[in-house]
């Protein structure tokens, strides 16, 4: 139980009086370094972080501090898109290790933030290590997550799978939806996620707006509006101006042709989280409602910090745009470099995928359906793969293959952007033979 | 010391924090990092001797949802579908063996009447219990499982009345009034508000079921005790717990029903959440057997005695293990050390070779001296003009001279027993109190050495108990509540 409950609290007053009594621990130059940076890092108006600062610089229960530091300091990285973030919570795990060295709560925030970073082979060494160690259900949690940004699923699911058993909880029925959307059990995933957000308190709205809008993006798939619109919404009640409810809010409206709305609610988003997935939805919304004007004011903010802020999708908005014959001179070049060092960090299902796209946009056609191929092998149900395989197919002369990948991409329409359907369109249909 | 309302807000966090991944990583399992489990998350087992109407019973309860903020919205404190609540009963020698006879099973099931709204909770002002303005209801069953001869028995079903949101729930509130703070508890039944008297369930065989929001009953100046031990005077100390509701489950179980009132039992309760396949095949199910995930006895054990790295052990082991795997928390308790360095600068408390206070937490049970007369109940305070509380309740049970007399154990002579906790546990027993003073006292002497009593200060609860059934006081009002 987690109660705050006194004899808890006694006991953690010890660990306070012995840090307050014992002089001040031998500072080395790391430790100095090391909580420096955390210590002065611009709390902003976190007053959470602000009072870890405070208790660290006092040496009050100074592992702990630095350990919640670092944890806030990843939440912070998130919500306000600044990597640089990640340093400082690298910085505080660091200083966590002063004072813990190989302690496991030290490895854990490693691990997260390792993976944060994309560093996802040196995370998973980490959780292995603890998962040797201990065995906590985090342990496995943090396993699983590097194995399957790695291409591995079947690892992760085994991972996943330990998690679960050792405790049915938030945390491992979102990863258990997350898994089984990947390898295409729709239904499976809503059923798992909807006991995420059964199992999600209200005391963690984060936790429940998220649960809510994966839920809602299942539901869109799923073609089933007007229930993704509810959980959309459920997800915006819970958390107003929540940026991945809106964005998938106004995906709902794009999928309802309703291009006002969507494009209301995808400024929102986009202002909100300006990274690439947000932008490229937004101007495709505003260029299907012929505000062309804004729609290329949108895409130059896309042009300027896509790459870095989120290469990938930045270089599936590349290749689509190469696709529907719109690219500036070098789209398809840059996006498959994009993609192609995108793939030395993960091997997933969706970076597979990305420079497959890229490839077949610039001619190179086998190693794209390789690739694609690799991409498809999970059963991952998801309309821009199928889109990006029909084309593939289409361009490697198997216009059977084309022509079915196209009719799945078609059934999964609801989640393809509005540039995308027009590639779908595009494709000249040529009816699989009986 | 500075900031302990920051670390005690931390120490809350300890086990809740949320780390959320970036958002670039759009594949990611990028959900925030919570590890709360509020719904499964025991707080409070209670258990006493009562009687209702003539009979004797043995009332049993369970809270979940710690720390539930009455004023949320949209207000979706609920019982968990996916969770099985089962309040345990351990009889004859399976209470040595902490071992379960018998356990009654909540499953709760939720449905709204109307899915295009936003107003998920109420539609309107609830009039009755399940009326139209309810949108959310919930609805639940008990089933007893005699865990002897595996044989499952259904004694009934009941709904659960709405949270106390304010303005949509004016009942539970004075003078029927959702701008006013909820109402005091009350001697009698036929008082009991409208909301919570609809929702107590008759069941089969004489059972009394409840289930639904309430108050937070426990009381303690938490932030005090963190605040290295410096607590404050009469007066000043806070009730960390002020404010704030639970959800709870109680339920009057006929003395007869588990083998009648000359014996002591032992009683606890589990969360459990359905084990599931992670990738199924077709036509699979999803779920199968059900994982404990938390487990609650006495106050205070897992929480204070049980060194961080074993809690999680704890919360997915049985009773049964408890000798094996936990009794040497309760035989040198650190948290004696710890008050002999913080508080005492000497060592009063002992500190090793406790076997008083291993008597009390191993196995995990809280024991109950079913042979006793009913248990003196709180109300609201002595002087409570209503409710007062029974005479010679006190809330420190036997440090307080509130005892009562067993017919089947010798006690601490002539069969004198505690009152109150550890012989059961009622509503308002000060347990942080009474827990502080058998750790500095010696109980394994005749007579025991009593130190103190010791205590924080915080007397009562922010609420006047009811002394009837549910006891757990009414919801506070969302819209009028302290903190």
């Amino acid at each position: 139980m987690t109660r705050t409950w006194p004899f808890a609290a006694i006991a953690a007053t010890l660990t306070l009086a012995a840090a307050c009594n014992r002089p001040a621990p031998p500072s080395t130059p790391a430790r100095g370094r090391s909580c420096g940076v955390a210590l002065s890092a611009d709390a902003g108006s976190d007053r959470d972080i602000a009072k870890l600062q405070q208790e660290l610089r006092e040496e009050r229960a100074p592992a702990r501090a630095a350990e919640q530091l670092g944890y806030r300091f990843i939440s912070r990285a998130r919500l306000s898109n600044d990597s640089g973030f990640y340093k400082i919570a690298e910085q505080a795990a660091a200083c966590l290790e002063s004072y813990q060295p190989d302690d496991p709560s030290a490895l854990l925030l490693r691990g997260h933030i390792l993976h944060q970073l994309h560093r996802f082979g040196e995370a998973e060494a980490i959780a292995r290590r603890l998962v040797d160690a201990r065995s906590f259900v985090l342990d496995f949690g943090l396993l699983g997550d590097a194995l399957m940004e790695q291409g591995r699923l079947a690892e992760a699911a085994d991972a996943y799978q330990k998690m679960i058993d050792l405790k049915p909880f938030y945390q491992s029925y979102a990863r258990a939806a997350h898994l089984r959307w990947l390898k295409g059990d729709l239904d499976g995933a809503v059923r798992m996620m909807g006991s995420a957000v059964k199992a999600a308190s209200p005391r963690d709205p984060e936790s429940l707006a998220w649960g809510y809008a994966r839920l809602a993006a299942y539901e869109l798939q799923r073609g089933r509006l007007d229930e993704a619109e509810r959980t959309a919404a459920a997800s915006l009640q819970t958390v107003p101006d929540y940026a991945s409810a809106l964005l998938v809010s106004g995906r709902i409206r794009l999928a309802q042709k309703k291009f006002p709305q969507a494009i209301e609610l995808l400024e929102r988003a986009a202002r909100l989280n300006p990274l690439p997935d947000y932008e490229w939805t937004l101007s495709d919304a505003l260029r299907a409602a012929g505000r062309h004007d804004e729609a290329d004011a949108a895409e130059q903010l896309l042009r300027r910090n896509g790459a870095a802020d989120d290469p990938r999708t930045f270089a599936l908005y590349l290749s689509t745009r190469t696709a529907a014959r719109v690219p500036r001179a070098d789209d398809g070049q840059q996006a498959v470099e994009l993609a192609r060092h995108e793939l030395t960090v993960r091997a997933d299902v969706f970076t597979l995928d990305a420079l497959a796209w890229a490839l077949v946009n610039t001619g190179e056609v086998h190693e794209a359906s390789a690739l694609i191929e690799r991409a498809l092998a999970e059963g991952t149900a998801d309309a821009r793969l199928f889109l990006h395989a029909s084309v593939i197919a289409a361009a490697d002369g198997r216009p059977v293959e084309a022509a079915r990948w196209a009719g799945k991409a078609r059934q999964l329409r609801f989640t393809l952007l509005p540039s995308e359907l027009g590639v779908l369109q595009g494709i000249a249909v040529t009816p699989p033979r009986a | 010391m500075k900031n302990l309302r920051s670390m005690l807000q931390l120490a809350a966090a300890a086990g809740l924090l949320m780390w959320p991944a970036t958002a670039r990583a759009s594949s990611h399992m990028d959900a925030p990092l919570i590890t709360l489990d509020d719904a499964a998350n025991t707080t409070d087992v209670y258990a006493f001797v009562s009687q209702r109407y003539g009979r004797k019973y043995l009332t049993t309860a369970l809270a979940v949802y710690p720390h539930e903020e009455p004023g949320i919205g949209p207000n979706k404190y609920n019982f968990d579908d996916d969770v099985l609540y089962e309040i345990r009963v351990a009889t004859g020698a399976d209470v040595a063996r902490g071992r379960t006879t018998y356990s009654y099973r909540f499953k709760f099931t939720t449905t709204f009447r109307n899915r295009n709204t936003i107003l998920q909770s109420y539609l309107g002002v609830i009039g009755n219990v399940g009326d139209t303005a309810q949108n959310l209801i919930q609805r639940y069953t008990v089933d007893k499982v005699d865990w002897r001869t595996g044989a499952t028995t259904r004694l009934g079903h009941g709904i659960v009345p709405p949270n106390n949101q304010g303005n949509a729930t004016p009942k539970y509130n004075r003078n029927d009034d959702g701008e006013q703070r909820a109402r005091d508890g009350v001697a009698d039944a036929s008082a009991l508000d409208l909301y919570t008297a609809q929702a107590i369930a008759e069941l089969e065989d004489g059972y009394v079921a409840f289930a639904g929001q309430r108050d937070d009953g426990f009381y303690a100046d938490v932030q005090a005790v963190f605040d290295l031990l410096k607590l404050r005077g009469p007066g000043q100390a806070v009730d960390a717990q002020g404010g704030f509701n639970v959800h709870a489950i109680a339920l009057n179980i006929p003395i007869e029903e588990i083998g009648g009132d000359r014996q002591v039992v032992g009683v606890y309760a589990t969360t459990s959440r359905p084990r599931v396949k992670i990738l199924s095949a077709a036509g699979e199910t999803d779920f199968g057997d059900f994982v404990q995930v938390a487990r609650q006895g006495n106050p205070l054990f897992n929480e204070g005695l049980v060194a961080i790295k074993d809690k999680d052990l704890y919360s997915r082991t049985s009773p049964e293990l408890d000798a094996t795997l936990f009794r040497k928390y309760a035989v040198t308790p650190e948290l004696a050390a710890l008050i002999n360095a913080l508080v005492f600068k000497s060592n009063v408390a002992p500190t090793t070779n406790r076997t008083d206070i291993a008597g009390i937490f191993i196995p995990d049970l809280i024991k109950v001296d079913l042979s006793t007369g009913p248990a003196r109940l709180a109300g609201g305070g002595a002087s409570h003009a209503t409710n007062p509380d029974d005479p010679g309740f006190s809330r420190l049970s036997i440090f307080g001279g509130d005892t009562l007399t067993s017919a089947v154990q010798p006690g601490f002579g002539n069969g004198v027993v505690p009152g109150g906790w550890p012989n059961g546990r009622r509503f308002g027993d000060d347990v942080l109190d009474i827990a502080v003073t058998a750790i500095i006292s010696d109980l394994r002497v005749s007579p025991p050495v009593i130190v103190g009593p010791a205590g924080d200060n915080v007397d009562r609860n922010d609420i006047a108990y009811n002394k009837v059934f549910p006891y757990a006081a009414t919801p506070l009002n969302g819209r009028a509540h302290t903190h």
